[in-house]
């Protein structure tokens, strides 16, 4: 329950003290990739590639700059930049119900590319590396046509064991080495199996810095703020994988998370509420949501969206001493490619793990494969597990689908909710009129 | 010091006020229209709560804002959300009660509470006004009639049409089809009930529906909403000539903890 001035502890977002070294060093990166990608002197061709399960390693290793246009979409969103692409989209014919990722790319490319942050060149490769969502085959396959380029269409087999049978590994093998054949055709080389597997190594090193990380989160009290916090530095995991650049990143971001135990710097003043957090970010109104957990002393301590990168958190390793088989593995263990059955496994996990009060699930209109079964996700949580969560719904991409009062509503009455739980349990019954 | 505690519900389209005693009795209430200066609305409220108390605000020891314009409550000490309050005044009025439904202007909520009036879980209509108080002022407009008027004439229908839209807007546009097609007006009203309830009985599910319902909200008011839920329910709902007011009182109560020294 909140006094009357609906405080916010340090304005919106989050405190400069708190976020330091490794923002500064994110940052940075961001700019430099941007920069590289629109330089005019850029030699290198640029492949485009979905972030679920992608085989940035191997298409690197031929020379290619690796664009992603989900990557870039948010960019957009979080700049306040997504509603004029979108727009633009939708002036071109796509619907009101195609994603916001598709549109944001489609209309930026008729826009000539251009953001605040850089020019997006164009490809001259398509990758479709996650094909557990149709929009995403559709879109990829528009932008072949648009772009008049060769499309990999990389079929992955959706994951509905813990974990992956023999045939399904092969049969991706049996792609990544027709996916070599392409790569080496188009651009003339030899495919270098040294130079992969020195990515690996380094994609490795990234991977166990960036779970060290989020395993900071297991902390009472937390640390680091695993849904907020993790967002700004996904992108070295997710984007410069395989580069000495981001597995150095998570040295720094550790660093720093050990100097915030030492010092006692946390997220918040105080931590009331352990939330587990699932659902892709309202990315056109992130500090708003932020602050809308921060003002009930609520700390995401672990979320999924982070992991769309990689469940690396759940013991996956890309092995440069078995390349095509982890890099398989790795791409049939994209989130989003697990059942319903399997994300609950990792989500209730999560919540003993990381010792979670609540749960909050942030559904996104744009995406059914990311957002179905999250209704019932939220009964079983509830009903079955015990723990009290919320299900909220807005975009990641379009501002016309967040309401911000509704939003805030819906969390102010979940958190009070808990609040007057707990004092009741803290004065042992229940209070009286 | 004095235990009279006030709440102010500043809703979507109404301002509502309850002045309580010492001893829990509503001492007043007031209601009124919400317009573009939420501030002056919610003093008028107050006031107006007041006067009918006969009360002078200095003897008032905690107000309590809720609604969503409950951060205009500026002379209050607290705010807490409707839904809450909602819980927090049902169970007051019915203890018994473990599922609250509450329609206002533009929401529909369904509330599950426990036995000290907390709340358990709820679960909210989409951002739209589908299925809300607006929805009916929009079909009573399309129809020629008040809004006070069609609850009680829906209770007259005989042959209900089925209205399948649960959008304000289409709805509309299918009152005026069965208009057109000569369809008595209470039977397309009664229609027009019944698919509020379908829409609602979804969020109650969703909750889960338990065997002691408590309908508040200024739609609780509209007989024939009652009259529709009930009969889909197959069992009676507790509805009060307070219910209208009951995120207000449970504003109040909840100040009233405060006063006492609870948590509230």
């Amino acid at each position: 329950m909140a006094e009357t001035s609906d405080p916010r502890p340090d304005g919106s977002g989050v405190s400069p003290s708190f976020l330091r070294d490794a923002r500064g060093l994110q940052r940075k990166l961001v700019e430099e990739y941007y920069a590289r990608l629109g330089s005019p002197d850029r030699s290198r061709p640029v492949a485009y590639m979905l972030v679920g399960g992608n085989l940035a390693e191997i298409v690197r290793s031929f020379g290619y700059e690796v664009v992603f246009p989900e990557i870039v979409a948010l960019n957009c969103a979080i700049k306040h930049q997504s509603l004029d692409n979108i727009l633009h989209a939708e002036s071109m014919g796509y619907g009101l119900d195609v994603c916001g990722y598709v549109k944001n790319d489609l209309g930026l490319q008729d826009r000539d590319g251009r953001t605040s942050f850089g020019q997006i060149p164009r490809p001259d490769l398509l990758v479709c590396s996650f094909s557990g969502c149709y929009v995403y085959v559709k879109w990829w396959e528009a932008l072949a046509e648009s772009y008049g380029v060769p499309l990999f269409m990389f079929d992955v087999p959706y994951m509905r064991e813990e974990h992956p049978r023999k045939e399904d590994i092969d049969y991706l093998v049996s792609q990544l080495w027709d996916l070599i054949h392409l790569l080496e055709k188009r651009t003339g080389r030899a495919f270098d199996m040294d130079a992969l597997k020195g990515m690996l190594v380094e994609s490795r090193r990234a991977e166990d810095g960036w779970v060290d990380f989020l395993r900071a989160g297991r902390l009472r009290p937390s640390p680091i703020e695993a849904y907020f916090e993790s967002i700004f530095y996904m992108f070295p995991i997710n984007v410069l994988r395989g580069t000495r650049e981001a597995a150095d990143f998570y040295g720094v971001v550790n660093e720093e998370v050990r100097a915030r135990v030492r010092d006692r710097t946390y997220p918040l003043p105080e931590e009331k509420v352990r939330v587990l957090v699932e659902g892709v970010p309202p990315y056109t109104n992130y500090r708003t949501f932020w602050d809308f957990f921060r003002k009930w002393g609520a700390v995401s301590v672990v979320a999924t969206y982070p992991k769309v990168g990689g469940l690396f958190d759940r013991g996956f390793r890309h092995d440069p001493a078995r390349p095509f088989e982890s890099i398989a593995e790795y791409s049939l263990g994209a989130y989003v490619n697990q059942s319903w059955p399997l994300r609950r496994k990792i989500i209730a996990d999560y919540v003993r793990e990381y010792r979670a009060d609540a749960a909050i699930i942030h559904g996104i209109k744009s995406c059914r494969s990311f957002t179905a079964g999250q209704g019932d996700l939220r009964d079983w949580l509830n009903r079955d597990q015990g723990l009290p969560t919320l299900y909220i719904e807005s975009d990641h991409e379009d501002p016309r689908y967040f309401a911000p009062a509704q939003i805030k509503n819906r969390m102010d009455a979940f958190f009070e909710s808990l609040e007057q739980r707990r004092a009741v349990g803290a004065a042992g019954g229940p209070a009286t009129a | 010091m004095s235990e009279i505690v006030a709440g102010v519900d500043i809703g979507s389209t109404t301002a509502k006020c309850v002045v309580l005693g010492e001893d829990a009795r509503v001492l007043g209430k007031s209601l009124n229209a919400v317009g573009v200066d939420i501030v002056r609305d919610a003093e008028r409220a107050l006031d107006a709560a007041l006067a009918e108390a006969q009360i002078p605000r200095s003897e008032v020891a905690f107000i309590t804002g809720t609604g969503y314009g409950r951060y205009k409550v500026y002379f209050g000490q607290l705010v807490v959300t409707e839904i809450s309050c909602h819980a927090r005044g049902a169970s007051f009025l019915f203890p018994g009660t473990r599922l609250v439904v509450d329609i206002g202007g533009q929401d529909t909520k369904a509330i599950r509470i426990n036995d000290a009036g907390e709340v358990v879980d709820f679960a909210m209509n989409d951002k739209c006004a589908a299925g809300t108080g607006r929805f009916l002022d929009v079909c009573a407009n399309a129809l020629g009639y008040e809004v006070g008027q069609i609850g009680p004439l829906s209770l007259q229908a005989r042959h209900a049409v089925k209205v399948t839209s649960t959008c304000t807007v289409f709805a509309e546009s299918e009152v005026t089809s069965y208009v057109s097609r000569g369809k008595d007006p209470k039977d397309i009203l009664a229609g027009l009930h019944a698919s509020i309830v379908n829409r609602t009985l979804s969020l109650m599910q969703r909750v889960g529906v338990e065997p002691e319902v408590t309908f508040t909200g200024g739609v609780s008011q509209n007989a024939g909403m009652v009259h529709a839920l009930q009969h889909r329910l197959g069992r009676p709902v507790n509805v009060s000539p307070l219910s209208q007011y009951l995120g207000a009182l449970g504003a109040a109560l909840h100040g009233r903890e405060r006063v006492r020294g609870g948590a509230g």
